[in-house]
């Protein structure tokens, strides 16, 4: 619809899906690319069953207490996709193509995951190829995390409340001064400076000076570590989130009435929603980084400091347990924080392409 | 209309600091003029005339470096939605609907509640409706300057000045928003002054025509247009006042 005139599209294209629409713009696929889409949707079930035999039939090569706990957890992954499977099959049958076309584009991922799997259970449990005991089979891992619930529970608790006391005073900080630089060249003056020497320092170099400086404070002193970072990453992003902001949409906004403060805030903040939002997926990064580094050399407490308290007595399959939680609990913070993103800046959809 | 507005400039000269030498640029000079509600200004002239300049000295954008700008008597000190602005680019509000857009400036004088069918009403001028939940990066060049000018009329400006908002539209388009223009205009009898490249549209849409010259800006003559609206583009009179016009513009560049 290039001209202003608005002639009213026929019903037809109107009430078109998205999918239709995409499908009606698609080349028709060959037979031999459709034969090829449906074993490659089938690939992760054999995938995931080959997993499955070579576990529970080859023969260990050294004990393996409780050995049902990785069988369950490969079952419950490979239901998981069958029975997705069978879900979509039904759909397509009633004309909705759109789940079996999502499971098409993730099967070969998912089946690279069911064969890491397997390689790494052959050449652990079942031959020892890898060294003993530093690598460390799923199922022990899985085991050993089940038994240490109670521990891995607390330590994660500590850390998230570590990494959210941090990053939430390092985003709210990094907000006002970031607003105030990109806004008054005034309050830019003074802060300039500190953010162009004091910012280049990875947040994590202030840790064993800040050990030394208060030793007996070391919670606040790691908020104060990991709010830095994240601090530094949200001012310079809001900053120029802000500056960037074009003198007509100001102008704008000044000949329809707003006033001084709502030019900040209904205008400005608005319009470096996107980079502010980028600053605080950086920070985001940092921080996790700080925080890990902070438990690993000096808080009593959170999954770092349980690593490398699971290093000290050598147990490697709870160092590994560990690894496991942080990584599903970051990938949830980042989820999360992606979520929000998505929320905030659909408006974006369409103009940025 | 009960009350009229006068806008007056008296002796106004704007210039502005050159970024890089230590100089100074000679915008306008000595501009004079008055108008008033119900006329339709046109100006016209080679750019850096200082047309833009002038309209945003009378939004209150800018002050002027001398002489004084006054709507009824009252100097200009700052910008105000009685003197709606419409720009060369519609500068919607990226982050806001359609309908939020216009109804940005009630808002932000807290006027919204009570005033919803304002919105409405001006959804319904400008024939987007169905379009009022869609973010200004989803509308076409004409649909988003629509969107610009019905913003800026929801105030119901004395003043609507109009810094060549029909520039980055095409032909058709173009055409249309004249007569759309022109119809508001007709209907709510404003002061409007608009900014144009254009002789034509300059003509067409005019009650009066201001042509102006450059270095430094000065107004060369100001062209009341004898004609009933709405007016043939191909009769001998438009005809004659557009070759006047442009004589007078290239004479400018001569001398």
């Amino acid at each position: 619809m290039k001209t202003a005139s608005l002639s009213p599209a026929p019903k037809a294209s109107r009430k078109l899906t998205r999918d239709q629409l995409l499908e009606l713009e698609q080349k028709e696929k060959t037979s031999a690319q459709k034969l090829a889409d449906t074993a490659i949707t089938l690939l992760p079930v054999v995938s995931g069953l080959a997993a499955m035999l070579e576990y529970a039939l080859l023969p260990n090569a050294f004990a393996n207490p409780r050995p049902a706990t990785y069988f369950v957890f490969l079952l419950i992954l490979f239901c998981l996709y069958t029975g997705a499977l069978g879900v979509g099959l039904v759909q397509l049958t009633k004309g909705n193509k759109h789940l079996m076309q999502r499971l098409r584009h993730k099967a070969p991922l998912y089946t690279l995951l069911f064969l890491l799997l397997l390689v790494y259970d052959f050449l652990t449990l079942k031959t020892a190829i890898l060294l003993q005991p530093f690598l460390p089979c799923v199922n022990s891992i899985f085991n050993i995390a089940w038994d240490d619930r109670e521990y891995l529970i607390i330590s994660a608790l500590y850390s998230l409340r570590l990494l959210f006391f941090g990053y939430f005073i390092g985003v709210i900080t990094g907000l006002v001064t970031g607003i105030a630089c990109g806004y008054s060249p005034k309050v830019r003056y003074w802060v300039d400076p500190v953010i162009k020497f004091l910012g280049p320092i990875p947040s994590s170099t202030w840790i064993p000076i800040m050990m030394v400086l208060v030793s007996g404070h070391f919670f606040g002193a790691s908020v104060f570590i990991i709010a830095l970072g994240v601090w530094f990453a949200v001012t310079v992003a809001s900053m120029t989130g802000i500056s960037n902001v074009d003198k007509e949409y100001f102008e704008a906004a000044k000949t329809l009435g707003a006033s001084e403060q709502q030019l900040v805030f209904r205008v400005a903040i608005p319009h470096a929603m996107p980079s502010i939002l980028q600053g605080m997926t950086q920070g985001m990064s940092t921080a996790c980084t700080a925080l890990m580094i902070a438990e690993m050399m000096g808080v009593e407490a959170g999954l770092g400091w349980y690593i490398t308290w699971a290093k000290a007595w050598a147990s490697y399959n709870k160092m590994f347990a560990a690894l496991i939680v942080i990584c599903l609990l970051f990938t949830a913070v980042t989820k999360v924080l992606n979520m929000v993103k998505k929320r905030v800046l659909r408006w974006q959809i369409g103009v940025v392409k | 209309m009960v009350q009229t507005t006068v806008l007056k400039l008296d002796g106004v000269s704007k210039s502005f600091a050159k970024v890089e030498k230590d100089d100074i640029t000679h915008a306008l000079e000595n501009i004079n003029m008055e108008a008033g509600s119900g006329e339709f200004i046109s100006l016209v002239g080679t750019s850096g005339c200082g047309k833009s300049t002038i309209l945003r000295l009378i939004a209150g954008l800018i002050t002027p470096t001398t002489g004084q700008v006054a709507v009824n008597g009252t100097e200009v000190l700052g910008p105000d939605p009685d003197r709606g602005m419409v720009f060369q680019k519609p500068t919607l509000f990226p982050w806001l609907t359609v309908e939020k857009n216009l109804s940005f400036s009630l808002r932000m004088k807290n006027k919204l509640q009570g005033n919803e069918d304002k919105v409405a009403r001006m959804l319904n001028v400008i024939g987007l409706e169905d379009f009022k939940d869609d973010y200004p990066g989803q509308l076409s060049g004409g649909m988003a300057q629509r969107v610009a000018l019905a913003r800026s009329l929801i105030n119901e400006p004395d003043i609507l000045l109009l810094d060549e908002p029909l520039g980055a539209l095409d032909a058709f388009t173009r055409m249309n928003m004249q007569d759309e223009i022109l119809s508001i205009w007709r209907e709510k009898k404003q002061l409007v002054i608009m900014v144009t490249h254009d002789v034509d549209e300059a003509i067409y849409m005019g009650s009066k025509v201001i042509v102006m010259e450059p270095h430094p800006g000065r107004i060369r003559a100001q062209i009341p247009i004898e004609m009933e609206y709405p007016r043939n583009r191909s009769s001998a009179q438009f005809v004659e006042y557009r070759n006047s016009i442009l004589e007078m513009l290239n004479y400018g560049v001569h001398e």
